[in-house]
Order: C-alpha cells, then sequence, then structure tokens
C-alpha cells in the first residue's frame, strides 16, 4: 500500500501515511481528513517558519520517546554527545539526521531507514538481547 | 595484492573504541590498514558503497560501520569486536 497525504478539512494538519488518524490529533475532530496531492500538502507546508531544533531539542524529543518504554537513552554523556555530533553533522551534509554508525546507500526508502531514531527494536543488538541496546548504543533497555 | 581496509565514521563510538585496537594489531602484526572515514569523505563513502553487495550480506543487510574488509578474499566484521576477532580476520 502507498502512503499518500491527508489534510484535517477542520484545522488543516497534514498527516502523511495510508491511512489518516480517525481522530485528528490537534482539533480531535473525528473522521476529518480528506486525501490531497502531494503538491497541496507542500503548498500547505511551505508557509511555516523555519525554526532551529538544536541538539537540547533533540534530546528532549528522545526522552519523550522513550518516557514509559521499555528501552532509555545511554546515560552517558560523552557518547550521547559523539553521536548528536555526528547525527547533526550529517543532516547539514547529507540532508536528514543519519545514524553516524552506519551509511546511506543512496536509495531514499532505504536511506530513511537510518534516520535517527530508527527502529532498532529490530536490531540483532537489541532484539532478544538481555542488555540490549540500539547498533549506536544511544537507547538501552531499561 | 590484498589490502586491508576499514571504513569508519569519525562520530561513531564503535569506531572510536575500535582504534586503539587496530593501531595495537597494525604494531604486533607489522600490517597496515588503509583507513577510510565515510561521513565527511565522498569518494570514501563512494569506495564503501562500491563494496555493498559484498558488505551487506555479512553486515546485517546494511552499510554499517566500522567495517574491515580483506579486498582479496572479501571477507568482512564489522562493529565493536574483540581484539582476537579482529586479528583472526587480519591474518587469515
Ligand atoms: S542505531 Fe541508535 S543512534 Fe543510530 S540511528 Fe538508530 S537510534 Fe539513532
Amino acid at each position: 500500500m502507498k502512503k499518500t497525504f491527508w489534510r484535517c478539512f477542520v484545522c488543516n494538519d497534514i498527516h502523511y501515511g495510508i491511512k489518516p488518524p480517525e481522530i485528528c490529533p490537534t482539533c480531535k475532530v473525528k473522521n476529518a481528513y480528506v486525501e490531497i496531492s502531494a503538491s497541496e500538502a507542500k503548498t500547505c507546508l511551505a508557509p511555516v517558519p523555519e525554526k532551529e531544533f538544536t541538539k537540547e531539542d533533540f534530546l528532549r524529543a528522545i526522552e519523550t520517546l522513550a518516557e514509559g518504554q521499555e528501552f532509555m537513552i545511554n546515560p552517558d554523556r560523552a557518547r550521547l554527545e559523539t553521536l548528536f555530533e555526528g547525527i547533526f553533522n550529517n543532516e547539514r551534509n547529507h540532508g536528514l539526521k543519519y545514524c553516524p554508525c552506519r551509511l546511506i546507500c543512496k536509495e531514499f526508502e532505504e536511506d530513511l531507514k537510518i534516520v535517527c531514531p530508527c527502529n532498532f527494536l529490530i536490531h540483532e543488538t537489541y532484539k532478544g538481547v538481555d542488555k540490549g541496546e540500539c547498533w549506536c548504543g544511544m537507547f538501552i533497555k531499561r | 595484492m590484498a589490502k586491508l581496509i576499514m571504513f569508519h565514521g569519525r562520530e561513531c563510538p564503535h569506531c572510536r573504541a575500535m582504534m586503539p585496537l587496530v593501531d595495537q594489531l597494525e604494531k604486533e602484526a607489522g600490517i597496515v590498514l588503509e583507513k577510510h572515514e565515510v561521513w565527511h569523505d565522498e569518494k570514501n563513502a563512494d569506495l564503501m558503497r562500491s563494496y555493498r553487495p559484498v558488505l551487506t550480506p555479512q553486515c546485517g543487510g546494511q552499510l554499517r560501520v566500522p567495517t574491515f574488509l580483506n579486498t582479496e578474499t572479501n571477507a568482512a566484521v564489522c562493529g565493536e569486536i574483540p581484539y582476537e576477532k579482529l586479528k583472526e580476520w587480519a591474518l587469515k
């Protein structure tokens, strides 16, 4: 199934996926999404002001992601700093927050799999491993 | 002639951890590994990508760093590995 764009006809939230959310997360209206073209989605999003997303913002985002989950952020701050440096350098030099411990192969769909945070739950360093961690050791099992 | 290559990333903690082991191995075995940093050098990245069919089956289906490759036998090992395993790869 192919992902496409959807727009909430009440609050104009944009969603990208095979199906829209049943309840709009912003305005809470039910069944409010209508399918739209990629160009309409891009036009809707274009005026959204660019806002710097700092390393602190990123840390806050991944901490929020880890809340209540079986994994947490590695408390080793030096390691985190090294990884953040790589992630942000990769975004600046290569366009997305690519994993510093892997390399893009220049196939977009494939490369999306290594945007941080990635789906590390399937990594062999994590899945079924006692003290599992993501390939880079940024997320570790609690 | 066979070349021993290490593909690494500047901000990869596994690569940093492996560097002293690589130094030790070079001294002990009297060999030299060709080191290619892949995130800040496109030529090195392209070189690593050119080995994709050889590397990915041996490295979890992806291009990962660090990766150690013997260009003659195509034997590759990836990630943070014990010294003995690195030595075994290098001297095989
Ligand atoms: S392995 Fe860890 S650091 Fe690397 S992209 Fe995935 S979550 Fe991020």
